[in-house]
């Protein structure tokens, strides 16, 4: 400006005449300049202001928890829920997020969350139990019984934008008022007043910058913040405070004073947690004080606002003391203010910061269980959508079983070290728990150090897999009922086995011996090597590939005879989905880890369905499974009755390979299915047998599952028999030994053993009379 | 040593008196009855073991035919036909495999849930999981009947017409049984 004037008058010395009417173009010029430069601010503004959508983290929620009526459910198991949620526990239970207890009657007040199928309101409930079951469910207002209810889902992760910005965005409505009062009246005292710039307060921080020689302090109001984090940079210059204040008036020509606070609300840096920034009171809240906005209390909001002036400098575990101060002045205001009253300022000025546990606030608790939900979600979004449209995905993870599983695995890892005398910190593991019949991913472990989010163990360990892979050899014979059965007598005697390349196979039994000739669930249970190739082997290796196909084994299987006994390389995610099959009747279960994706305004987006495949007759399968009972009851699985009640039965198999490199068992319940890995990373041995080592972790982990045990579900074309396991026949009460084994119908066999002489059934009778009588 | 002997032998009485209170005098005892449990072979329990365990597995009981649904149970069947009724199948589908969460291995469930993939137009969803409600539906003809009404309907608009045939007389059969 100061140099186009002299030039001006330069050229106006030349052209005399002309004089007025130059001065006049010039004039226009810079009028048109400056109003054209106007108009392109106003175009940026209104375009980016109208379209501004924050790009927000994908939020990844466990499941909730229902309560209902004849669930088993613990006490402890409901208190640690809540304590998972934050939820803070009061004497006399006042608003949502807060609950009593006593001894074994819970008061609770739910806080309300939008589920796919709708939102759930909040409710007051009163939760009764009965030792580990609850025996009530009601309303604590009416008295009157509530069939079902769930508790808000604990937030368990988020999938972050490469910008890592994050915030969890407010309408003003949800907004408490007492919150913006403050904010209004620490940042901006004339905020409903102005029109984007208040040029006095401008005057005052140029006099006070002027005489600090430096900007040290901004008279920008709440607009003119909103402006600079929304358009410009951080940069401090004359022009672009010109650039900030005409912007800031244009936006509050276009935009009502409430637009402008929820975006200044959900914008405003409040906090820096290692490379990702909490932006928005929203996030701030959860950030600082573990639970939504809402439920803060005064002297909560007082330091939030406090620390818009300087987040870290405020930091209150960093700088307590100045966070304190900081907070009380803001206090103090807001009594002047007379927003609080003097009471409450004093009372709210003698609180404890009150601020949450630093320091796992970005780690996403479960990496290894989130990094399976973003692999499933990768199928149906691009990377992008994760982390920048706010979806809300609805996992299936149990956080009570996954707890429970990291804190087993980390110390019997410990213990089998010791025990082995081994360098601390050698063995690794890998787990996966599912429900058992919707294939649900109820826990997840890629390691020992569950907060390691790195190679994922889990998903990605291929190892092999040994005798885990037997049930499938035996499945293949068994789905050939009239030359197989449970009963049928196999030969373990030496095999000595010619490939047509003249490759020599002689397979031997883990304990050297050996035994025979075995009835088939006997050699299944005890895991026989030598009358498994053989039956392999008879049944055609490609027989039984075919089998691991229909299970869900999806990687290249080679058609040698060393499959048969688990020279196959798996994961223990690929492990669990071949189980699940078994477990779940005989029908292929998809393992979901997602249930629900919810778009950022909280309508359906997607939904993971349950989806079943017939992939096993039931017959069959109910003959493999009751195999599977008799590994545990009698076989190389037996140990896991030292955790587990006698009375809860469990299916299950032990894999053990080559010089003890891997440790694996794979069992389950009625309710759940486990499978766990342990070997090491450097693919060394480890000492340590399927049964020493994963079925420990194992039995450890169910020992904390209240879960009814695997009971066989009666299906037509079945029916059991009395068997004299030593010849595979028919018994009666003269077999002392004998076992009742199902038979698809028309399988089993007619002919009756030698012991059988005649004395009727009841065997067990037979004893006690024995016993009575000597 | 001499009380040790009484105390078994009082054992054993008790347990004879228990067992012949249990048992009914019949050769085989029919399925569905309650067999006590067979003996565990002598020597069976390993050294080490620092527990014996328990006998092996008994024979399978049929589910009962009506069994009592847990209210949680019954709420989410409203809710779902609620949905259902207003045209909202997706969220009845969430309903049903909410129940299915609580309740696992009730046949009704699986039934309803398959009833509405097919109403979704996802017949081959539908039939297996009709199959699947039949294979937790032992003993119960009437479930069974219904769930392979079911599949011939599933079978039928995936264009099966024999399978459909096969289905619709299996049905038949077990709702004259």
């Amino acid at each position: 400006m100061t140099r186009r004037r002299p030039r001006g008058r330069k050229s106006s010395r030349r052209k005399r005449n002309h004089k007025p009417f130059s001065w006049f173009k010039l004039l226009l010029v810079l009028l048109l300049v400056l109003g054209g430069y106007v108009v392109w601010l106003d175009i940026q503004v209104t375009a980016q202001f109208t379209g501004k959508r924050w790009s927000l983290p994908a939020r990844v929620y466990a499941r909730p928890l229902d309560i209902y009526a004849g669930q088993e459910l613990t006490p402890e198991q409901l208190a640690a829920e809540l304590d998972a949620l934050h939820y803070r526990p009061v004497r006399s239970v006042q608003q949502a997020g807060q609950y009593s207890r006593n001894r074994e009657e819970f008061h609770i007040m739910t806080r309300p969350f939008t589920f796919w199928d709708g939102e759930e309101p909040a409710r007051n409930l009163r939760v009764s139990f009965t030792g580990d079951t609850v025996a009530r469910l009601a309303d604590r207002a009416s008295g009157s019984a509530i069939a079902l209810a769930r508790l808000d889902p604990v937030l368990v992760g988020s999938f972050y934008p490469a910008h890592n910005e994050d915030r969890v965005l407010l309408q003003l409505d949800q907004v408490p008022a007492g919150l913006t009062d403050a904010l209004i009246a620490i940042e901006d005292r004339g905020f409903y007043q102005h029109h984007g710039i208040a040029p006095l307060a401008i005057l005052r921080a140029l006099w006070v910058n002027i005489r600090a020689g430096g900007v040290v302090q901004g008279g920008s109001t709440l607009t003119q913040q909103l402006v600079k984090n929304f358009f410009l940079t951080s940069e401090r210059s004359l022009v672009r405070k010109i650039n900030e204040a005409i912007m800031a008036v244009l936006l509050e020509l276009h935009y009502s004073k409430d637009e402008i606070l929820e975006a200044y609300l959900n914008e405003v840096y409040l906090a820096q947690d290692g490379n990702r920034s909490i932006n928005g009171f929203g996030l701030a809240s959860y950030f600082y004080f573990e639970r939504p906005l809402v439920e803060l209390s005064v002297d909560q909001y007082a330091l939030l606002v406090g620390l818009v002036k300087g987040p870290s400098y405020y930091n209150p575990w960093k700088h307590p003391e100045r966070a304190r101060a900081r907070r009380n002045l803001v206090l103090d205001v807001m009594a002047e203010e007379q927003l609080i009253s003097k009471e409450d300022a004093a009372r709210a000025r003698s609180q404890k910061l009150g601020v949450g546990s630093v320091g796992r606030k970005a780690i996403n608790t479960f990496p290894a269980f989130l990094d399976l939900v973003r692999r499933q979600l990768q199928t149906d979004y691009r990377d992008e959508d994760i982390t920048s449209e706010g979806l809300t995905i609805f996992t299936t993870l149990d956080p009570q079983a996954q707890w429970q599983l990291e804190r087993v695995l980390a110390k019997r890892l410990d213990e089998l070290e010791r025990g082995l005398g081994m360098e601390r910190g050698k063995l690794e593991g890998a787990a996966v728990v599912t429900s058992v019949q919707g294939g649900e991913v109820l826990a997840m472990a890629g390691g020992r150090d569950p907060n390691f989010a790195g190679f994922n163990r889990a998903l990605d360990a291929y190892r092999q897999v040994g005798s885990l892979l037997k049930p499938a050899v035996y499945l293949t014979a068994l789905e050939q009922p009239q030359r197989y059965t449970l009963a049928t007598l196999l030969d373990d005697s030496p095999l000595t086995y010619t490939a047509r390349n003249g490759d020599i196979w002689e397979p031997k039994n883990y304990d050297k011996q050996n035994h025979g000739m075995v009835p088939l669930y006997q050699a299944l249970a005890h895991s026989y090597n030598i009358s498994t190739a053989r039956l392999g082997l008879t049944l055609g290796v490609d027989k039984v590939i075919n089998t691991l196909r229909r299970l869900g084994v999806e990687q290249k299987l080679n058609p040698y005879p060393s499959l048969l006994l688990g020279a196959v390389e798996m994961s223990p995610f690929q492990v669990t989905r071949m189980y699940q099959t078994f477990a779940s009747g005989g029908f292929a279960t998809p393992l979901r880890a997602i249930t629900a994706v919810l778009a950022v305004d909280k309508t359906p987006l997607q939904r993971y369905p349950l989806n079943v495949r017939a992939a096993i007759e039931p017959g069959p399968d109910h003959l493999i499974t009751t195999a599977l009972l008799y590994v545990v009851r009698e076989g190389t699985g037996r140990s896991v009755y030292q955790s587990l009640p006698a009375d809860r039965n469990v299916a299950g198999k032990t894999g053990t390979t080559d010089d003890l490199r891997d440790s694996w068992f794979a069992g389950f319940t009625g309710d759940r299915l486990g499978v766990v890995w342990v070997g090491r990373d450097d693919n060394q041995s480890t000492g340590l047998s399927g049964s020493t080592g994963a079925l420990r972790v194992w039995r450890d982990l169910f020992a904390g599952f209240n879960d009814s045990g695997w009971t066989q579900t009666l299906i037509d074309g079945i029916e059991y028999h009395w068997i004299d396991p030593a010849t595979g026949l028919l018994a009666d009460a003269g077999c002392l030994d004998a076992v009742q084994l199902p038979f698809i119908k028309g399988s089993a066999p007619t002919e009756s053993a030698p012991c059988v002489r005649g004395l009727g059934s009841l065997p067990e009778a037979v004893d006690w009379f024995k016993e009575l009588f000597e | 040593m001499r009380s040790i002997d009484t105390s078994r032998r009082l054992l054993s009485v008790l347990a004879l008196l228990a067992l012949l209170q249990g048992c009914s005098p019949t050769y085989y005892p029919p399925r569905g009855e309650r067999l006590p449990p067979p003996v565990v072979e002598p020597g069976s329990q390993l050294p080490g073991e620092q527990r014996q365990p328990p006998p092996v597995v008994s024979v399978p009981q049929p589910a009962p035919v009506t069994r009592p649904q847990p209210p949680a149970v019954v709420a989410l069947l409203d809710t779902a036909e609620r949905q259902a009724n207003s045209g909202d199948l997706e969220a009845a589908a969430a309903s049903l495999e909410r129940a299915i969460r609580i309740d696992p291995r009730n046949p009704v469930l699986w039934y309803h849930l398959a009833t509405v993939r097919l109403s979704q137009g996802d017949a081959q969803a539908a039939e297996q999981l009709a199959a699947k409600s039949n294979s937790l539906a032992s003993g119960n003809t009437v479930q069974q009947s219904r769930n392979w009404q079911l599949i011939a309907r599933a079978r039928r608009e995936q264009g099966d017409e024999r399978g459909a045939a096969t289905a619709d007389q299996r049905a038949r059969e077990l709702a004259g049984r």
